[in-house]
């Protein structure tokens, strides 16, 4: 093996394959237009257009934080707010008892 | 359909679903709370802010005052079933049923005037602004629905009148 190494016949050959091969010359701007390919492959929705608010506005929700957040937030602000309204109807409750009790409907 | 609108719209409703649900639990549990089904007074004591001792005499008022407006209700009920008895069948207002007309009127008028007249004595047991604003609630409340009631009458009449 050792014999077929040191063959200068070969020696010449591996030579002449190395100057056989070819460099070929890249185009003008090559490489930018393949990060710009690989960009483009990454971020189809981005390309398509539309729906990219979408997808983020989901990936909000689905985050557990932000659901509890507003979760949290939506049942204080609705008891809240149906508390105030529930202290109006029994005001309104409570004046059309007395109403009642001192006002006939037939007199009014 | 597209998975993030799905789940856009499941937050949607699950949100609203989140706060009607508060909503109504909040409004149901403070009216619950608030209502005191066993005092007709109630109201009179928190919307005027009156202290225990007006309180008091306002009750001697009204338990005074209560079995008179029952007795008024009584005439005034009696009276309006003979009013109906006089225009049973009948295709014209005859004598009798404007008498009994008349008589109802009386009735009711001399009711209301009892009535405004406990709506006094209560006002004078109040401090004066809270007496006063009681009186003009009370006001608006019993004798401000015939001044809305002839208002649009008058009104549609003078549309009318007006088209003609």
């Amino acid at each position: 093996m050792k014999n077929e190494n040191t063959n200068p016949e070969d020696a010449r050959l591996a030579t002449l394959l190395r100057e056989s091969r070819v460099a070929p010359t890249l185009p003008p701007r090559f490489q930018e237009s393949v990060w710009r390919r690989i960009e483009e492959a990454e971020a189809p929705a981005k390309a398509g257009g539309g729906t990219g608010w979408l997808e983020s506005l989901a990936a909000l929700m689905l985050r557990p934080r932000f659901a509890l957040a507003a979760a949290a937030v939506l049942i204080v602000a609705g008891a809240l707010l149906g508390a105030r309204e529930g202290g109006q109807m029994a005001k309104q409750d409570a004046r059309a008892r007395y109403l009642a009790a001192v006002a006939p409907n037939s007199l009014r | 359909m597209n998975r993030s609108l799905v789940i856009v719209l499941a937050a949607l409703v699950l949100g609203v679903a989140l706060f009607g649900g508060s909503y109504f639990a909040g409004q149901r549990a403070c009216r619950m709370t608030l209502a005191n089904p066993t005092d007709d007074l109630a109201w009179l004591r928190t919307e005027f802010q009156l202290s225990d001792a007006e309180m008091a005499r306002i009750r001697e008022l009204h338990a005074g005052y209560q079995p008179r407006c029952a007795e008024m209700c009584a005439k005034i009920a009696a009276k309006k079933s003979e009013l109906e008895a006089a225009l049973n069948g009948a295709t014209n207002v005859s004598p009798v049923a404007q008498q009994k007309l008349a008589e109802l009127a009386a009735l009711r008028a001399q009711c209301q005037a009892q009535m405004l007249q406990h709506f006094t004595e209560v006002s004078r047991t109040m401090p004066p602004e809270q007496g006063r604003r009681y009186l003009a609630e009370m006001q608006r409340l019993t004798l401000g629905f015939h001044e809305q009631t002839e208002q649009s009458m008058s009104e549609s009449a003078g549309h009318e009148h007006h088209h003609e």
